[in-house]
């Protein structure tokens, strides 16, 4: 039976293809050097190479954190390239792109073609470290939304950028988003103006191409006041035995009365059944509920990488603003996740939610870790949060760590865990009436992650339902 | 004899216990002996005491108590104002004595018992021995109790006897200064079903003791329900300890329900020892001015497919304080227990404060756990819908309330019950608005 | 209701299996003939709980020896999802939870798998609810366990009817009812046998798998078997229940050692 568990949980990785593209790769290593290259190829002004140097001083004196319940071997930091860049150099309209790039998006079922695209969906592509093409602008900028790669917005829109980068995320946060803010190479800009309500999903589709490259992306989302927006974002890597790190930062800014929803379907290379290869995937992502009634949604679906370390948080610090997340994380093999969230209640009112759904098979570690804080002056706020685990066989594990700091005595907080099992008992009881074992499976995951595939977009929660199912489901031996 | 306690609080708790008449069998004076010995090593718990953590005894060793030697007088109407119609059979103790005529008793069906402590260790003493003090605890208020150990009652449900009327158990404290230890037996063997009532109240404003012992043992496939109810003064303290054993398939709901006393404290400890048990806690304190009110639970589940789901709830007032420590131990080879336990605790002011502590400690792999912890105010959302249909925000405030204690109590089978508690609990939160 | 010339349902001649090496069962015979009920005591880790898995295809436990015919077919030919689709249908001791999953999920999709497999037609949603509405009154169970995830948070007795509901839907020609009486109220239990008895008819049997003879009293056997250390060590009609009621186990335990 626990061969039948097996063959069910052990699906092919369908992204692991390397794209044959000539690259521009900067030499392995970091430094000042470096930094000042990558600034310098992207034509940079003084005040971003200044915000990266000091955020690289400041990351030197700083340390890997050590807390998250993941084992790994030291990165050596020197051993990675920061810049890599699909030659020939990017092209000013779609006609121009590299066909070779077209097909390698089209073969991953992104929509880069306007004509083909999904309806309602604008697409940022990015390849290795630069956006490749975005779809939609023209038609974005009709309403005054501005959508397209963090490097063009540094020159076209550099008041907005300097304003608002890393005033969510400050770029000593911590280790890994210091090392973005020194590093990071592009990334998606959005910038929804007072008023207007996005009329179409906003979406960045990142793949990492380059065997000892890193991905450090940034993405800025910025919602005036009565502003609203859905952005998705989804990830794939080609199978290397090596690993490759992932480090991002993403910041969301909600003015008054704005709406940020923000959807993630990670499958990075998750490494093979022996845990070699994979994305370490360590990423900063936090939104700031800054005005009354301002509303932050996380939607993640999480079923790459080798490792993930991701805790997309919300600060609320606008009376009556509302933090959500809501997350599926699937762990097989030896993957190892340690992910959740952090709600900041700062502001009066301020109302929080957290669905969790844990999946560990294989000998994979799922840990979600999640902390709930109410400030003193956080009078009336109230956080739900449920995190639920699923264990797939007997030989991985789940763990849940909640933090809670109530600071203000009117504060309601609520926190309820339960771990489930799909053993054989459970697949028998199906088959004991009729059901087959891959139907069962089936019927149990998308029942246990309903609550969460409700929150996505359609297009992304049918994709989300398809991820998962080639995870778990095939031909039963 | 004996060494004397160490502790000059415990020596005065135990005097008098040596003018408890000796027992028919030798095994019981032997057990009353070793507890008495025990106690006497022991000291008053503090606030050191990891079990006593947030519940300081210092008020009860201010005061110096005594057992009864007399029951205090208390007339049979006063006793019928707490009478519930739907019981089978009624036992009356005033300040720990029981008072047979204030008893009533119908017929019982075959297989049913239910007689004085003193007068079963005469007539059925082979049933009370494998039970009687070893399924309670032997912490010191329970050392206490079994060192005094002779008033109480005997239940018992012989193989399939099913009793669905309840057996009503008062316990009234009238006496001045007086320290009671009460002691409930109850044994119901294969298939059997029964409930019981214990029903804890005063007579005027008397401060005292009263420290309870109660052990059940429900063997396969039985079923116990455990109704526990304490309205004593807003002086007395009251400590109470109920231990359950559990065979194979059998089930136990406890409900208990505190509205009493200055300071109480509620142990209650489940033993599954049979695979395939189901366990249902409520638990409801209702509480304000200077009152504490501490409930302590343990589930051990010791085999497999044990069931149990507990909610506990508060409703804190005034400076009053409220305490909540939840235990759930799975065992080693305790597989597919499912196990689960909220406390929600509702603060009516800012200076009502609750300490709540559930610890869930699982050795097996395979089992599905769940707890969850509330701490809070009325929700507003809910005040303002109320307060737009028109009601006064002291009427919303006092139906919410009581809505919040009504889910608990109105899951108790007796009807009279349930309206009795429901008039207490409204006119508290009445009173408390 | 014994019928000597009714066709047989069960053959089982000499099963032998074990759970991770070791023996529970050392070669059971019985013969289930339709209409009939049988009743399988006897006390803890005998092996009859076992004995039900094992004609259900439990995958904890490997067949050793011996030949098992239902309907005249090798039962251990079909998968476990076969055999369900074929007629047998197991009640179990400990119902497992599904959560996520709801109940008229489960159960509709139960019920068009096994009527498909017997080449009947499905039914849609709501033909199928008319139906499973029906059949809850067998077992006065509020429909509002429709919406709830199958068998999460069901009290004991609740899983239990969940299970005879079950029973009510799949019309199989063989149940196996392992302890379907354990930890049961005598109310829930008379509702629950009262379910039971208003399913068996002339073409179907049923074999009873209990810790207690107090279900006896309201399913009544026409055989009684006794299991003991993996055989079935005497049979007989339901007066021997009672005996075992009135005498314990013991007397057939040493009885055996005694002729041993």
């Amino acid at each position: 039976m626990s061969t039948v568990l097996d063959t069910l949980v052990s699906q092919p990785y369908k992204h692991g293809f390397v794209t044959d593209i000539e690259s521009e790769t900067a030499p392995k290593g970091l430094n000042e050097d470096i930094i000042r290259m990558i600034s310098a190829k992207k034509n940079e002004p003084e005040w971003l190479l200044d915000f990266r140097l000091k955020a690289y001083r400041h990351w030197l004196t700083m340390t890997e954190p050590k807390w998250p319940n993941v084992t790994y071997p030291k990165i050596d930091f020197q051993d990675i390239s920061y810049y890599a860049a699909p030659k020939p150099k990017k092209k000013q309209s779609m006609d121009e792109v590299d066909p070779e790039l077209l097909r390698t998006f089209e073969k991953l079922g992104v929509p880069v073609h306007e004509r083909a695209a999904l309806a309602g969906v604008a697409v940022d592509v990015i390849f290795d470290s630069v956006s490749v093409t975005t779809t939609y602008k023209e038609k974005l900028a009709e309403v005054g939304i501005i959508f397209c790669s963090i490097s063009e917005a540094v020159h076209n829109h550099p008041e907005l950028v300097k304003k608002y980068i890393g005033s969510v995320v400050p770029a000593g946060d911590n280790y890994y988003a210091a090392l973005n803010s020194a590093v990071f190479t592009d990334g998606s800009f959005c910038f929804i103006p007072k008023g207007v309500k996005c009329p179409m999903e906003l979406s960045t589709y990142f793949r990492i191409n380059t065997q000892d490259s890193g991905q450090f992306e940034r993405t800025l989302i910025i919602a005036e006041e009565g502003a609203q927006v859905s952005y998705l974002e989804g990830c794939t890597a080609p199978k290397f035995d090596t690993n490759q790190l992932h480090a991002a930062v993403v910041e969301l800014v909600a003015l008054d009365d704005a709406d940020i929803k923000y959807s993630t379907v990670q499958n990075w290379y998750a490494g093979d059944e022996n845990g070699k290869g994979g994305i370490y995937n360590f990423v900063t992502k936090r939104g700031l509920c800054k005005g009354r009634n301002s509303k932050i949604s996380w939607t993640q679906v999480e079923t790459g990488s080798a490792i993930t370390w991701k805790y997309p948080s919300c600060v609320l610090l606008g009376e009556n603003s509302i933090g959500e997340f809501y997350s599926v994380a699937l762990t097989n093999h030896k993957q190892q996740a340690d992910t959740g969230t952090k709600m900041i209640h700062l502001g009066k009112n301020t109302r929080s939610t957290i669905i969790s759904k844990g999946i560990s098979a294989g000998h994979s570690n799922n840990s979600y870790r999640g902390l709930v804080k109410i400030g003193a002056k956080a009078e009336g706020a109230r956080n739900f949060s449920q995190c639920d685990s699923m264990l797939i066989g007997a030989k991985c594990g789940a763990n849940t760590f909640p933090y809670i700091q109530v600071n203000n005595p009117t504060a309601k907080v609520e926190h309820e865990a339960t771990t489930s099992k799909i053993g054989e008992d459970q697949l028998f009881y199906f088959q004991s009436r009729g059901i087959g074992t891959e139907e069962a499976v089936s019927m149990i995951i998308n029942g246990f992650c309903k609550d969460v595939f409700q929150q996505l977009p359609m297009e992304f929660a049918v994709e989300a339902t398809k991820l998962l199912g080639l995870k778990l489901e095939g031909s039963v031996g | 004899m004996t060494t004397a306690a160490v502790h000059p609080y415990v020596a005065s708790l135990l005097a008098g216990s040596g003018a408890v008449p000796k027992s028919p069998a030798a095994w019981l004076d032997a057990r009353r002996a070793s507890a008495l010995e025990r106690a006497n090593a022991l000291s008053v718990p503090t606030t050191r005491d990891e079990e006593w953590r947030f519940t300081d005894l210092t008020p009860l060793t201010k005061l110096q108590l005594q057992p009864a030697a007399l029951p205090a007088p208390v007339t049979a109407e006063e006793v019928e104002a707490h009478a519930v119609p739907e019981a089978a059979v009624r036992l009356v103790f005033i300040d720990g004595i029981l008072v047979p005529q204030l008893g009533s008793s119908g017929t019982l069906p075959a297989g049913v018992t239910v007689l004085p402590l003193a007068d079963a260790l005469k007539s059925h003493a082979a049933l009370l021995e494998p039970h009687l003090t070893k399924i309670a605890g032997d912490d010191l208020f329970a050392s206490l109790n079994t060192a005094f150990l002779n008033q109480g009652v005997f239940i018992h449900f012989a193989k399939g006897a099913v009793l669905k009327a309840p057996i009503h158990l008062l316990f009234v404290a009238a006496g001045q200064n007086v320290a009671a230890h009460p002691r409930v037996l109850l044994v119901a063997e294969s298939g059997a079903e029964g409930c019981v009532i214990e029903d804890y109240v005063a007579q005027g404003e008397a401060a005292g003791l009263t420290n309870a012992v109660t052990e059940i043992a429900v063997a396969d496939n039985a079923a116990v329900r455990h109704i526990k109810l304490q309205r004593e003064s807003q002086k007395a303290f009251h400590i109470g300890s109920c231990a359950v054993t559990l065979g194979k398939d059998a089930r136990f709901v406890s409900q208990a329900v505190t509205l009493g006393a200055r300071l109480s404290r509620n142990n209650l400890a489940i033993l599954q020892q049979g695979e395939g048990v189901e366990v249902a806690i409520d638990g409801l304190a209702l509480i304000d001015g200077r009152q504490l009110a501490d409930t302590h639970t343990l589930i051990d589940h010791l085999k497999p497919h044990g069931r149990c789901e507990q909610v506990h709830k508060t409703i804190v007032g005034g400076g009053a304080h409220a305490v909540f420590n939840g235990k759930v131990f799975v065992r080693e080879g305790a597989q597919l227990t499912d196990s689960s336990q909220q406390n929600r605790n509702l603060l009516l002011s800012d200076k009502a404060h609750v300490d709540t502590k559930p610890q869930l400690e699982i050795f097996a792999d395979d089992v599905k756990c769940a707890h969850g912890a509330a701490v809070g105010q009325l929700d507003p959302d809910h005040l303002f819908y109320l307060k737009s249909r028109g009601l006064p925000e002291a009427q919303a405030r006092n139906l919410l309330t009581y809505a919040f204690g009504a889910e608990i109590i109105d899951r108790i089978p007796v009807p009279s019950l349930v309206a009795k508690l429901e008039a207490m609990v409204l006119a508290r939160t009445e009173a408390g608005a | 209701m014994i019928n000597k010339d009714a066709k047989t349902i069960l053959e089982v001649r000499d099963l032998t299996a074990t759970v991770a090496g070791v023996e529970i069962l050392k070669g059971i015979n019985l013969t289930v003939r339709a209409g009939e009920v049988h009743a399988i005591m006897g006390p803890n880790g005998s092996g009859k709980s076992t004995f039900a898995k094992v004609l259900a295809g439990h995958p904890a436990y490997t067949v050793k020896g011996g030949d098992v015919l239902f309907e005249g077919k090798d039962l251990f030919a079909l998968e476990s999802d076969e055999r369900a689709r074929a007629g047998i249908f197991l009640g179990f001791q400990y119902p497992v939870e599904i959560p996520g999953v709801t109940n008229s999920a489960f159960l509709r999709l139960a019920y068009n798998t096994v009527q498909g497999g017997r080449g009947k037609d499905e039914l849609d949603p709501l033909e199928f609810d008319d139906l499973v509405r029906e059949k809850m009154k067998l077992l006065e169970m509020n429909p509002e366990f429709l919406g709830r995830s199958v068998n999460d948070g069901f009290s004991g007795g609740e899983k239990k009817r969940n299970e005879i509901l079950q029973m009510a839907l799949l019309e199989p020609k063989l149940a196996l009812l392992d302890e379907t009486d354990s930890g049961l109220d005598i109310d829930a239990l008379r509702v629950v046998a009262g379910g039971v008895n208003k399913l068996l008819n002339a073409d179907n049997a049923c074999v009873l798998v209990t810790h207690y003879q107090r279900l006896l009293n309201y399913i009544t056997p026409d055989y009684v078997h006794v299991m003991s250390a993996g055989r079935i060590i005497r049979s007989g009609d339901r007066t021997l229940a009672l005996e075992l009621e009135e005498r314990g186990y013991d007397w057939l335990l040493d009885g055996k050692k005694a002729a041993a």
